[in-house]
């Protein structure tokens, strides 16, 4: 809120110098951001917390800095001086919706002169970021910024059957807003009416209709009292906010209404004339019951943590107008009208707190039973997770959660991501991020070819994130780790560009960091990923992980420039496959091992001949590792030259040369006829 | 003992040859001081030989014989191996890059969350999670932010079907927490919230922590001491931490926390506007009403609260420019952070 030092100093009685006042005022919460000179004067930007619309004025701002001890305040004067015509006689009020306007008062100025304001009251207006109108409309903008309350100034003349009507806009009733937009209400929005039509939007704007002109001779002031949800609603729906729907939507002074009124009229006769019509009308002038919030000084220390002084607390709820009565320990205050944020015994510690100085506290690190800290529900598994992902040389990426339909719709192809219905956002920011992801796939995707698109001659990324679906009207949120793997393998290996072994090599690391074992890979057929290039991890007849080549109707969608290997798996699944290893003994007898290259079509999975070779194997042979593959010149182009070491080791003895030739020689012959490969 | 400085030669000589090491010209340099022809050590010890008496020399002799034996066995050995180390240079080169392993790289906002969570593990915290998609209560209505309240504006909220909401921060796990565990609660609570909002300084989706504490007697001075061990651990002991009073509808009182800026160490500088102070945390006494929406008794117990920003926290910390490059899924961004300590 900008508003003017020499204001207010206006308002308050031995005023410390402008550094002091604006310390002062910062360190009890109305934080002076920004002192800007004006001449004489200086312009402060005040952060007032929303909570205060009682401080968003100058007068206000003073009732603070006296709590805060820069002196005191000054009483308001009122001088008013009434003509003899009752204003009963000139205008009609009627209130038809007492719940939306608690209180309206109104006055009239006959005979006004409608001219431009003083220079004072110009450089005011504008110090404060007000732009001058006239004289009528500027003394309703100076009574708010002085007090706080919002006013409207009608011209009595267009005020059909000098009337004013506060009721329920009919549905669709139209208004032309000062702001010349013609606006349809709703039978929830409030208005001010005359006999006939709506002459303002209550407490948010004045219509076009009424406003004051140069030709006003008679005026008609409002300083009403609304209330705050139904000019919240009414202003965000019409999407409308003024310096009056901004006030009363955090609520109002209802005493203030009367006073506002007073000092407009005092101030239109001032600035442009006239005479004030004798008597207010005024719909309800009974206040209710004030709230009082009873509290102990000694819960106080207890809650702040240190002695809190008798005479400061008193001294502060004094100043903020809060009557405080003391009896030993227990002290009850009266909340004024214009407090609307008081309500608890809390509310008050914070009155008396800012005003003692948080600076003033001592720091003191709460005790408590000694018990060790863990990390709850998801977050174990999503940091084994990203463990895993730096184990295996990934770099950890952040994508956002939601993504456009499109990018969306492709990555949802496969038996992960589809789980449920896709969840979409009823208010998006853009299209492109319209709906919730249903795989990570659709953020690391985009984020890969980013990179290949940049010039990176390898993206090895990885994510660990939620997915989001929606299964019988509930979302259901599920932890994923996703990995995508592009471009040159390594230095010194740059012309080797990274195929599905990499790809698989890195879930199957990222597996085994999770402490996962017993997966079987199986080709699967998931849309998202290339035909006959991709796989599904399974455990126990789960699917925990898909992994191949990015389908190219994808990679179109993302623009990605290269070949794309990507992978996905369920972390909650997969992890509750996982297990802790027990100790297994160590060999005691050396092992002999032997190469064996077999030569066979490209049709026989490795891990058939695996099997094979196991079930040709005495039971000694402790493992099968593979060593190299070879297709090219001498072998035909539907077979392929599988090399792999065979480990040999009993358990119990050691072996000799010749018992392992045999045993190999034979395993050769029996594979050789089970599975018509060769030797070769 | 007349052998006496052949015993002193033999050890200068092994020392000298010891600190030669496999450099060709120092070996060179050792022969010369001791093996050469006109003025090494060695000849001078033989024309000793002459000036001593008759009964002397034959075991002078004998040592002096022992001592060339060892000086050329040595020299040779050493030229050898000197000769050896320089055909090996050639062969291999050092300065090539090595075939290294990948190293992975945390995200810089997973670090600072991590480096956070550990500073109040140490203190007995656990941390906590939640769901990212809320309904209204857990997000807003137990939060002190009935519907309409103004408050709410500052929020700006992504809406899904059937009332429900992405997160806007991590208080619905404060709420559901309190809901759910029994006292004394110690929490830290990172998470991924959400809010309708795109500039260089926010992002739609983004990173809070908040950390929870709520037992019988907890103080505003436990409050300030919390946070001020916090700051010193995560940036620098150095820093000044402030107070000032603010407003947030689930704490009272409330506060915004300002740190001494970690650039300017208070001095003024681009980063803090000049005035050598950083807005980091806002914190509070956790609102009795939250406390009574949560069924706990405000007059029995009391708590304090905080957040902040954790990728803001990575942007001061690693000096990034641009809340946005933090979801880029950049690769020469990420790995930028490979070497930071988790």
């Amino acid at each position: 809120m900008k508003l003017s030092l020499a204001w207010l100093r206006d308002h308050l009685e031995g005023a410390p110098s402008a550094d002091e006042l604006a310390k002062r005022l910062t360190a009890c919460g109305m934080n002076v951001e920004v002192r800007e000179p004006a001449g004489p004067d200086e312009i402060w930007d005040v952060d007032v917390t929303t909570n205060r619309p009682d401080a968003m004025n100058h007068r206000g701002l003073a009732r603070e800095a006296v709590a805060a001890a820069c002196g005191t305040l000054k009483p308001l004067a009122i001088n008013i001086t009434e003509g003899a015509t009752p204003v009963g006689t000139l205008a009609r009020l009627t209130v038809e919706d007492a719940q939306g306007c608690p209180r309206y008062c109104a006055r009239v100025v006959r005979g006004v002169k409608v001219g431009p304001s003083p220079a004072w009251l110009v450089e005011r207006l504008q110090r404060c970021g007000v732009r001058p109108i006239n004289n009528v409309v500027d003394a309703t903008n100076c009574v708010l910024l002085d007090v706080g309350h919002p006013l409207h100034a009608f011209d009595l003349a267009f005020l059909k059957g000098q009337e004013i009507r506060v009721r329920r806009a009919h549905a669709g009733e139209p208004i032309t807003t000062l702001d010349g937009v013609e606006r349809k209400l709703t039978a929830d929005d409030l208005v001010i009416a005359d006999a006939s039509r709506a002459v303002a939007v209550a407490g948010v704007m004045g219509a076009a209709n009424s406003e004051i002109a140069p030709s006003t001779k008679d005026v008609l002031i409002e300083s009403a009292y609304f209330d705050a949800r139904s000019v919240r609603l009414t202003a965000r729906r019409l999407g409308l906010k003024t310096e009056a729907s901004h006030r009363f939507e955090r609520g109002a002074d209802r005493a203030m209404a009367r006073t506002a009124v007073d000092l407009a009229a005092e101030l239109i006769v001032r600035l442009a004339g006239g005479e004030v019509a004798a008597g207010v009308l005024d719909s309800n002038p009974d206040l209710p019951a004030p709230h009082e919030i009873p509290f102990s000084l000694s819960r106080l220390s207890a809650f702040v943590g240190c002695e809190i002084p008798r005479e400061l607390t008193l001294r502060v709820l004094t100043a903020l107008e809060l009557a405080p009565r003391i009896v030993g320990d227990a002290v009850t205050c009266t909340v004024p009208t214009h407090r609307v944020d008081l309500e608890l015994a809390e509310d008050l510690y914070e009155e008396v707190l800012r005003h003692f100085g948080y600076e003033n506290v001592p720091s003191v690190l709460p005790s408590a039973a000694m018990k060790p800290g863990a990390r709850l529900g998801t977050w174990p598994l999503t940091e084994r997770g990203r463990d895993a992902l730096t184990a295996v040389g990934a770099a950890e990426a952040f994508t956002y959660a939601f993504v456009s339909e499109e990018i969306e719709a492709a990555t949802a192809g496969s038996p992960l991501a589809d789980r449920g219905a896709v969840v979409a956002l009823d208010n998006p920011l853009s299209a492109r991020m319209a709906v919730m992801r249903r795989s990570l796939l659709a953020g690391l995707a985009e984020a890969a070819g980013g990179n290949l698109r940049r010039g990176a001659e390898r993206v090895l990324l990885g994510e660990v994130g939620r997915v989001f679906f929606e299964k019988g009207g509930k979302v259901a949120e599920e932890e994923r780790l996703a990995v995508a793997v592009a471009g040159a393998v390594g230095p010194w290996d740059a012309l080797r560009q990274a195929d599905f072994l990499d790809l698989k090599g890195v879930v199957e690391a990222v597996l085994a960091e999770l402490g996962v074992s017993g997966t079987a890979w199986r080709h699967a057929t998931a849309p998202v990923l290339a035909a006959g290039e991709q796989a599904e991890v399974v455990r126990d007849g789960c699917v925990i992980a898909i992994a191949g080549r990015l389908a190219d109707a994808v990679s179109t969608v993302f623009d990605i420039p290269a070949t794309l290997w990507v992978a996905e798996i369920d972390l909650t699944a997969a992890v509750a496959a996982a297990s802790v290893p027990t100790f297994e003994p160590l060999p005691r007898f050396p092992a002999v091992t032997a190469d064996l290259t077999v030569r066979h079509k490209l049709t026989l999975p490795y891990d058939q001949l695996v099997a094979a070779i196991t079930a040709a194997a005495p039971e000694w042979l402790e493992a099968v590792s593979p060593v190299v593959r070879y297709r090219g010149e001498g072998v035909a182009s539907d077979e392929v030259k599988t090399t792999v070491r065979l480990t040999y080791r009993h358990g119990e003895r050691s072996l000799t040369q010749d018992e392992v030739n045999a045993a190999h020689f034979a395993l050769m012959d029996r594979l050789g006829r089970e599975l018509a490969v060769s030797f070769s | 003992m007349a052998t006496e400085p052949l015993e002193r030669a033999r050890q200068e000589f092994l020392a000298a040859l010891t600190e030669a090491g496999c450099d060709p010209a120092r070996v060179e340099a050792v022969r010369v001081r001791f093996a050469g022809r006109r003025s090494g050590l060695l000849r001078e010890l033989e024309d000793a030989l002459k000036a001593l008496p008759r009964e002397a020399k034959p075991g002078y002799g004998k040592a002096l014989n022992e001592l060339k034996t060892l000086v050329e066995e040595r020299l040779a050995a050493a030229q050898r191996a000197a000769e050896d180390a320089g055909i090996q240079r050639q062969v291999l080169d050092v300065t090539l890059p090595g075939r290294r392993p990948v190293t992975g790289a945390l995200h810089p906002v997973t670090l600072v969350r991590r480096e956070i969570e550990e500073i109040f593990l140490r203190m007995g915290y656990s941390v906590a999670d939640g769901p990212e998609v809320e309904d209204d209560w857990h997000n807003f209505g137990a939060l002190n932010m009935p519907p309409d309240h103004p408050a709410r504006d500052t929020q700006d909220t992504f809406f899904l079907k059937d009332g429900l909401l992405l997160r806007t921060h991590t208080s619905p796990v404060q709420i559901r927490s309190m809901e759910t565990m029994p006292l004394p609660i110690r929490l830290i609570i990172p998470g991924r919230v959400y809010r309708r909002d795109s500039d260089l300084r926010h992002s739609p989706m983004f990173h809070q922590v908040e950390g929870l504490v709520v037992g019988e007697g907890i103080t505003f001075g436990n409050l300030k001491a919390t946070l001020e061990a916090f700051v010193h651990v995560l940036f620098d002991p150095r820093l000044a931490v402030r107070f000032r009073p603010s407003f947030f509808p689930f704490t009272e009182p409330s506060a915004e926390v300002d740190i001494t800026c970690v650039l300017c160490l208070g001095a003024g500088c681009g980063m803090c506007s000049g005035s050598g102070w950083i807005e980091i945390l806002g914190a509070g006494m956790v609102d009795p009403r939250v406390l009574s929406a949560c069924k706990l008794d405000p007059e029995r117990v009391s708590g304090f609260a905080f957040g902040c920003g954790l990728d803001r926290v990575a942007l001061l910390k690693y000096r990034l420019p641009d809340l946005r490059l933090l979801f880029s899924g950049d690769e020469r961004l990420l790995r930028q952070f490979e070497g930071v300590a988790r």
